[in-house]
């Protein structure tokens, strides 16, 4: 049992800081970024890159595979989603661009790392034991940075200037550029972020689950589904939903074992009901 | 008369905060009745309550006698309880006649499927709506804008679209909200002339609106309401001299009272 | 409608009529290209799925999930076929309508929700799909069903009007007819659907449920009824699919599907009923046609994907018809 629940707080960390990302972009650009789950992997692979083949220390490669997609999230915020954004009649054409960018970053990944699945050394080794919890150093040490992640992340949006701004942009767009936000700069700021996030989580996970270009989608399904269940936009909804869904998987992979893969169908349909009864997640705002 | 909607003992609690708070008041049939009250007295609330875009907590809405609360909006529509918008919600992509049109599906004798069939009966059907629209945009002085794409109109027209579109439905009584809101003398006095003419077209109004000017010259009687609690109601002239009321308006800044 | 424009409209039905059933075989027949049946045939049973889609779109929902529907239509008539011996014909109905059935049970709740909310749920929907068909029996789990035999003939008063498609030398030739002439009827439903008062009443809905409602249309019952539409051409859809491939798999349709049925509507353009039908010609082409460039396919393919939506965020059809906007 407590095996159980401890898993699920490890995966539910990582879960969270990946809804975290995909929960700002959705805030402060009404975009439903369909490649968060590439970006999460192409993150594993600078990392696998930087302290997998190159030996570099694993600090170094987190903080290039943060970099790496806060610079290529900036980018595609400044010349693919402002444009469309700007020139589209309906709102949901953004849609369409973020699946365009979801695929053509799953062909970019697999041209640039291949499709075999890549792990690393590990970054700690042995393992804590304690009474009938058995817990490898590693997941410790990546759940613990997850969640020092989520609290930098929470003080940052709450305490700064740039997170104030954010804050206001995700509440109401119109009124914060009246108060002399400018929005299209949190906008760039907002996406990259979100990117690094996801960019960060992929770094983290190398190292204990490896990385192959074909998780991408997965992924950002998974993604959506934490939002779901949280309520998207909102930054305690994104970290519910992660931790949630987390511990779910953990207890149904546990508790559904003989029955095979339902373990996934189970919490699917659980969601449906779920949604069936409060439409916008646990914490989220009426949308529309 | 027995009036044509009663409201008894209507209470809304949105978590800890109790937004409207046992308030009863009652319509006669073809009068116009205001609702007014400062900026966050529930009157908008009151509002959602009788159209049944929100349920109560407790208390209830009777029309003509039949409780309509906690009914879905569209039944309540089609009972005869209309509400409007304010201006910003209409059908934007479409023509102002296309919107009253299609507001006229109450009146619908054929089936969707005869509808789709194109049915002798479906046929029939949209003459009558083409005609019935031509006739309420005249009547609300749209007649030579009603080609026009509903949002590229100008705010009074809204207004007055967005009246139309009630009166498309077929109402016994029609609720409007805020129907003077953002509007100057002159425009107020023509929307107060439209809202005169309608009722005058056998429609029974209530309204919701915070312009005392406008509620003094148009109301039979007006229903005032603070923090959520009916704090007075009569006629205008019994309104303008009720102490209750004036220390209401007074204690709220930035609030035109026109007493 | 003026006789003008009357008579430009049947020009234009007849000559798509004509494009499709007598220009297309002929030229095919002179390439000696029988293969582009097939890709064709696939074409027409994709556009009908997206053309569901679009249906979704046109009340205001981000649809996602068409993939499930055509999993669902699929095996719905490969289970009728084999293990209930019923036809082909009878079975292609049925899935159509068994998927609307279904779609009414999931479209109630999850129709309450908009915007991202109903398009994620959706996406969520044919992971359900696939799922379920790993989970259960009467799929066959991942072995799937296969050797679905071929559809046989119809007859009427003993008359045969469509000789069985094992009879065809090409049974593919057999398919494309098939294929096109569903795909015919489906558009003709859908572009009648949208010009009639079903179709402005639909439109109410999407510019604003809340209006729709004051008014009283039964909002939850219109969303649903075309929720139920769009499922039925993804299940009859799919279930055609299947008997063309004369197998289905639990990943036949996946959440890649799905999205594309949603990127062809898009592509097409929203505002226009046979959007959905150029959006999956120039998508499907366009992935094929760049097969010879190896690994570089979806790279290139998306790429091109991300410039048509910068330089034509509203669609194809926007290019060609400018002034003719949704009204």
């Amino acid at each position: 049992m407590e095996q159980v629940i401890a898993n699920g707080l490890y995966l539910g960390a990582q879960y969270a800081l990946i809804a975290l990302g995909l929960t700002l972009i959705f805030a402060l650009m009404n975009v439903l970024n369909f490649a968060h789950g590439q970006m999460y992997v192409l993150g594993g692979f600078v990392t696998y890159e930087v302290y997998g083949l190159l030996h570099w220390p694993f600090v170094v490669a987190l903080v290039a595979s943060a970099l790496t997609l806060a610079v290529l999230g900036a980018l595609i915020e400044r010349f693919l989603f402002r444009t469309v954004i700007k020139r589209s009649e309906r709102e949901e054409s953004t849609m369409l661009l973020a699946a365009g960018v979801a695929y053509f970053l799953d062909a970019a990944i697999l041209l640039l790392f291949g499709e075999k699945q890549r792990g690393v050394h590990k970054i700690l080794n042995g393992v804590f034991i304690w009474d009938n919890l058995i817990l490898p150093w590693d997941r410790i040490l990546v759940a613990g940075l997850a969640i020092l992640f989520i609290v930098a992340f929470i003080l940052m949006m709450q305490f700064t200037k740039p997170g104030r701004a954010m804050r206001a942009l995700a509440q109401d767009r119109v009124a914060a550029q009246l108060m002399g936000v400018p929005v299209a700069f949190y906008g760039l700021i907002g996406f990259a972020l979100g990117a690094m996030l996801a960019g960060l989580v992929g770094g983290l996970l190398v190292t204990i689950t490896g990385v192959n270009s074909g998780i991408g989608g997965p992924i950002s399904i998974k993604a959506f589904m934490m939002v779901m269940i949280g309520g998207a936009g909102v930054v305690g909804g994104a970290i519910a939903g992660g931790f949630i869904l987390g511990m779910l998987e953990s207890v149904g992979l546990t508790v559904l074992h003989a029955y095979g893969d339902i373990t996934y169908l189970a919490i699917f349909v659980a969601l449906m009901i779920f949604l069936a009864i409060r439409p916008n997640g646990l914490m989220g705002k009426p949308w529309g | 008369m027995a009036p044509i909607l009663q409201v008894k003992d209507l209470t809304k609690r949105y978590g800890g905060l109790t937004a409207v708070n046992e308030v009863s008041f009652d319509v006669e049939p073809n009068e116009i009745l205001s609702v007014i009250g400062p900026n966050g007295a529930g009157k908008s609330t009151i509002f959602k309550l009788i159209s049944s875009f929100v349920k109560p907590t407790r208390g209830e809405v009777t029309f003509n006698g039949e409780v309509i609360s906690g009914l879905a909006p569209h039944t309540v529509a089609r009972k005869g309880v209309v509400r409007t918008f304010q201006e910003t919600t209409i059908f934007k992509g479409m023509t102002a006649r296309d919107s009253v049109i299609v507001a006229h599906h109450l009146r619908s004798h054929a089936s969707l499927f005869g509808f789709y069939l194109g049915s002798a009966a479906a046929r029939r059907d949209e003459a009558d709506f083409g005609r019935s629209s031509d006739e309420i945009l005249d009547f609300l002085g749209l007649g030579a804008v009603k080609y026009e794409i509903a949002s590229n109109l100008p705010q009074g027209h809204l207004r007055a679209l967005g009246i139309a579109i009630g009166l498309a439905a077929n109402p016994k009584i029609l609720l409007l909200d805020e129907p003077f809101a953002g509007m100057n003398a002159d425009e107020t006095s023509r929307a107060v002339e439209m809202v005169r003419a309608v009722r005058d077209r056998g429609v029974t109004l209530l309204l919701v609106e915070h312009d005392m000017a406008a509620v003094m010259k148009i109301s039979d009687r007006i229903v005032v309401i603070n923090f959520g609690v009916k704090i007075a109601e009569g006629t205008p002239a019994e309104i303008r001299a009720n102490e209750k009321v004036i220390e209401a308006y007074l204690g709220v800044e930035d609030e035109t009272i026109g007493l | 409608m003026t006789p003008m424009q009357r008579g430009t409209r049947i020009a234009g039905i007849g000559a798509f009529l004509v494009v499709v059933f007598i220009a297309v075989p002929m030229a095919i027949a002179a390439a000696h290209r029988t293969d582009l049946y097939y890709t064709l045939s696939s074409v027409a049973l994709l556009s009908i799925a997206s053309g569901g889609v679009w249906l979704t779109f046109y009340i205001g929902r981000i649809n996602i999930g068409q993939g499930a529907f055509a999993l669902v239509g699929g095996y719905v008539s490969a289970i009728l076929v084999t293990a209930y011996g019923l036809s082909f014909w009878l079975s292609l109905p049925l899935a159509g309508l068994f998927c609307a059935a279904a779609s009414v049970l999931v479209g109630l709740p999850i129709l309450r929700l908009r915007g991202v909310y109903f398009a994620m749920v959706t996406l969520v929907l044919t992971e359900v799909a696939r799922l379920s068909a790993l989970a259960l029996s009467v799929t066959n789990g991942a072995k799937g069903i296969t050797s679905i035999p071929a559809p046989g003939p119809i007859g009427l008063f003993g008359l045969t009007i469509v000789p069985a498609f094992d009879t065809f030398a090409e049974r593919n030739v057999a398919f494309y007819f098939l294929s096109v002439t569903v795909m015919a009827l489906c558009f003709a439903g859908l572009w009648r659907l949208v010009n009639s008062r079903v179709g402005r009443l639909f439109a109410a809905l999407r510019q604003n449920e809340d209006l729709a409602s004051s008014m009283g249309l039964n909002v939850p019952a219109l969303r649903v009824l075309a929720y139920a539409i769009s499922s039925f051409l993804g299940g009859v859809g799919g279930a055609i699919f299947v008997a063309i491939a004369q197998s289905i798999y639990p990943s036949s349709f996946t959440v890649n599907d799905s999205v594309n049925f949603m990127l062809n509507c898009f592509l097409g353009g929203l505002g226009y009923v046979f959007g959905p039908m150029l959006g999956t010609l120039v998508l499907y082409f366009g992935w094929d046609l760049l097969f010879q460039t190896g690994q570089y396919q979806l790279l290139i393919y998306s790429g091109v994907m991300i410039l048509l939506i910068l330089l034509l965020p509203n669609g194809l059809f926007s290019l060609r018809l400018p002034s003719r906007r949704s009204s």
